[in-house]
């Protein structure tokens, strides 16, 4: 693991990247009309890891999920992931290669069903094409049997079972994280990119998500979650990652991150 | 060469007429952020608004064209209260759709009171003002005039007054502008007001020297959305550019084809726009 | 056959040209979430690309459907090509714009749709054979057709396409994050669409023998906005029963309109058009899921159920 003390220096020298990082961010820098949002970020996130990124509000970890997502392209910088370069690639090649994130505030599909919405996700999908919609075709009934049994098992598992048809818009918030949960799973992504994963829910919901998430690296999912809660992240995350004003600020052990001066100085001491 | 001169000068005045219900309709996009396809019909009850003024009471043109910025105004406002303030919700191609609707009410009611005939306004005649080859009709300048001044006044509103500038930062960005405490449905109406009103304006200046009829907007709202989106929908100071460009267009284009196919230069600018540079000259983005 | 059963057969055949156009608009409007304001516009292709070819070409009339189609289908992807990376808005703009330039080229190439004067002439299918009959055959026919197409878009709609078309609708973003090439489905649900408002053009046009440019008035796509937001928008059926109740509420406004005493015929037209627009925005503001409302397709149930 990274100590505190090798986190970027100023002036700018990029990182060498881990061996076994399966996300490896260079140097992403992005601005807004003028205003320096991301201003230089390195970060690794190692395959079989759920990676925490924290920091105070105006950090830019959305816009790194975006950036990384391919919604916003960089204006500069590195994004390898699995040994592809995806920087300013688009957003439904980054999710074809395995890497699918989760939007804040359980954006989607609001009129579609939550089975509508698990079988979106599935890859491979032979019956997205006009002819097979039109004359039918065995492959695509073939996938598509496949695809809902998964999806079954995915509502089985996250207790979504019992408003499988209902559109997503009649969820309950819990309900929602849940299906947000459940969307990564159908896609099995190597690496998923969760915003606030339990953002807004009760503790025992809480706790229901913190274990659905602990098992994704036992399915191949490596996890990169953004969270506000530090209970969560301290029980969940190792590493943990700290952005403030457009940077990495520090990585490491969530132990080690919280007792880091500066942390403390750009976040935790607002927040505690 | 004379003639192309003739049709510059010809467009520059058609553009500077057509500059008021383009920037009319740039700017309720602007701040109401969905494309008011009523535009035609405020742009015909101006006409007729004005030609009542004129012909009924015998105002004088200017007052006239306060008229018809008045009643095409109220209009635009009656029309976003009643019928689309509460569709917004369900999304602006919902309300879009509702502005269509809205326009044909608008245009029948007017057909309902005048008919389908052409009404002329009650104006001295007047001789071509001749400038070499150049032939200049009186009417021609005034019009150019009175187009110009709206805009001075339009330009002077936006910078100078407090009401103004709230409209232009609730365009600019709707939240920061809530920060401010400037309240968003009273800039709203007001740039419905406004905008419907230059396309009042508009529609009456461009019925002063030909006539008018339920359908005189309907004929130049290609030629007005042309305007606005070759200048960057959303940027009024784009939709005076565009408009100058497209009056232009179209009256060098007659020279080559034949007229009846000027308001296709207003479609053909739009897709070459939205091909090439879909912002527009002077626009933000459009994705 | 008497007057009134001619007024009846005219108003299925009239109803299934307006089911078409319906079905077309629901397809992208409910489907992908896309506009289409120049309904009109590829209804009036379809009905000249048809009637030219079968009256000036000579081509057999299934032939003149069939270029319709394609030239309804190439003119969906013009109009969408330059716009299908921006917002809705531009979409609306252009196709209000191909609308119009579609009534000045047929009023103005003289040479080749002769102008305001139109086509007449159009050859009508077995017209001969059928004498007094075609018109009530021809209705039969397509409301067949209707029934084809209605039937292909449900299989679209409940197909994972329509599934991919439906993301789109409600989220460009997350369907492309969800890894969809929303643009392909845009195009592709456009040019359908454009296609299907062709084909009731050239149906319309050998019904009536005759097409000329002031039928196509950009009101039928007032017309077809309201059966789509009335019979259910996202509902295939719910566009036919959509098209029909226009077209009875059409036909009730106008002997309604006219047993209004004192009122000039043009008096009489403008209370109709009034009221169409005023139907149109009630329905918007106070029905939006129309009569036959949108609904989720249940998901099959597992059929290796696990005894609990």
């Amino acid at each position: 693991m990274k100590a505190i003390s090798d986190t970027v220096p100023r002036p700018h020298v990029p990182q060498r990247s881990e061996p076994d990082a399966l996300l490896a961010i260079r140097d992403v820098r992005r601005a807004f009309y003028g205003l320096d949002v991301l201003r230089g970020v390195d970060l690794d996130v190692r395959a079989g890891s759920i990676t925490g990124l924290i920091g105070p509000n105006g950090a830019g970890k959305t816009t790194l999920f975006n950036v990384v997502s391919g919604l916003v392209p960089p204006d500069a910088g590195s994004i390898r992931f699995a040994g592809r370069e995806l920087a300013g690639a688009s957003p439904e090649a980054i999710s074809n290669a395995g890497l699918v994130r989760t939007f804040q505030v359980a954006r989607g599909f609001p009129r579609l069903s939550v089975f509508q919405h698990l079988m979106l996700y599935g890859r491979e999908q032979p019956g997205e094409s006009l002819a097979a919609a039109l004359f039918g075709s065995a492959e695509s009934r073939r996938r598509e049997a496949e695809l809902a049994e998964r999806a079954w098992q995915i509502a089985r598992l996250l207790n979504l079972e019992r408003v499988i048809d209902h559109p997503a818009q009649a969820l309950s918030g819990g309900q929602k994280k849940l299906l947000e949960i459940g969307r990564a799973l159908m896609a099995e992504p190597q690496l998923v990119l969760l915003d606030e994963p339990t953002a807004g829910v009760n503790p025992t919901l809480k706790a229901e998500i913190a274990h659905h998430l602990r098992a994704l690296p036992a399915r191949g999912i490596t996890v990169l979650l953004i969270e506000h809660d530090m209970k969560f992240i301290g029980a969940l995350c190792d590493p943990v990652i700290v952005m403030a004003e457009g940077r990495v600020l520090a990585q490491g052990g969530f132990e080690a991150v919280r007792a880091d001066a500066r942390v403390r100085e750009a976040y935790m001491g607002v927040r505690a | 060469m004379d003639a192309i001169l003739q049709a510059a000068v010809n467009g520059l005045v058609a553009g500077a007429i057509l500059a008021l219900p383009a920037i009319g309709f740039t700017a309720m996009f602007a701040v109401l952020r969905f494309p008011n396809f009523a535009v035609a019909a405020f742009a015909t009850l101006g006409a007729y608004g004005g030609w009542m003024a004129n012909a009924w009471l015998g105002w004088p043109v200017v007052a006239a064209l306060l008229a018809a910025f008045v009643l095409a105004g109220a209009a635009g406002a009656v029309t976003q209260r009643v019928a689309l303030d509460a569709l917004r919700p369900a999304g602006p191609l919902t309300v879009a759709i509702a502005a269509i609707a809205a326009n044909v009410i608008l245009e029948n009611v007017l057909r309902f009171a005048f008919g389908n005939d052409l009404l002329g306004f009650d104006l001295p005649l007047a001789r071509d003002v001749r400038f070499g080859s150049l032939r200049i009709g009186p009417q021609q300048i005034e019009n150019l005039i009175l187009a110009v001044a709206v805009m001075a006044a339009l330009f002077a509103f936006l910078a100078f007054t407090r009401i103004g500038k709230a409209m232009r930062a609730t365009a600019d960005n709707p939240d920061l502008a809530r920060l401010k405490g400037i309240e968003p449905r009273r800039v709203e109406l007001l740039a419905v007001f406004v905008g419907a009103g230059l396309c009042g304006a508009g529609g009456m200046l461009l019925g002063l020297d030909t006539s008018i009829d339920p359908l005189t907007g309907f004929r130049i709202v290609l030629s007005v959305f042309a305007a606005a989106v070759v200048g960057g929908l959303g940027s009024i100071p784009g939709a005076v550019a565009g408009a100058l460009l497209i009056g232009l267009a179209e009256e060098l284009a007659t020279l080559a084809i034949a007229p009846t196919y000027k308001s296709a230069i207003g479609f053909v600018a739009i897709l070459l726009t939205l091909s090439l540079r879909p912002r527009g000259l002077l626009g933000e983005r459009a994705y | 056959m008497t007057g009134w059963a001619n007024y009846l057969v005219f108003i299925v055949a009239t109803g299934g040209f307006y089911a078409l156009l319906a079905l077309s608009l629901n397809l992208i409007w409910g489907g992908a979430g896309m506009v289409n304001l120049g309904l009109a516009g590829f209804f009036a292709l379809g009905a000249y690309a048809s009637a030219l070819l079968t009256v000036n070409a000579g081509a057999p009339i299934l032939a003149g459907i069939a270029g319709a189609l394609v030239v309804g289908a190439i003119g969906g992807y013009v109009v969408t090509m330059s716009t299908t990376r921006l917002r809705g808005d531009y979409l609306a703009i252009v196709t209000l714009g191909f609308a119009e330039t579609i009534r000045l080229v047929a009023n103005n190439e003289i040479w080749l749709t002769r102008g305001s004067d139109g086509i007449s002439g159009i050859p009508g299918p077995l017209k001969a054979e059928l004498g007094g009959w075609f018109n009530a055959a021809y209705a039969l026919g397509t409301l067949a057709i209707v029934a084809l197409v209605w039937f292909a878009l449900r299989r679209i709609d409940l197909s994972p396409y329509g599934r991919a078309l439906r993301a789109v609708r409600e989220d460009e973003q997350v369907a492309q994050v969800a890894g969809k090439r929303i643009l392909r489905f845009k195009i592709e649900a456009f040019a359908i669409s454009a296609a299907i408002a062709a084909l009731a053009g050239a149906l319309y046009g050998h019904f009536n023998s005759y097409v000329a440019p002031d039928i196509f008035q950009p009101l039928i796509t007032i017309y077809i906005f309201l059966a789509v937001a009335a019979g259910g928008v996202g509902r295939v059926s719910g566009a036919v029963a959509g098209a029909y109740l226009v077209i009875f509420f059409l036909e009730s406004t106008r002997f309604a309109a006219a047993a209004i005493p004192g009122l000039a015929p043009v008096q009489h037209a403008a209370i109709r058009e009034m009221l169409i627009g005023l139907a149109l925005i009630v329905v918007l503001r106070w029905r939006p899921q129309g009569i036959l409302p949108e609904r989720i397709p249940p998901a099959p149930r597992p059929q290796s159920q696990e005894a609990t």
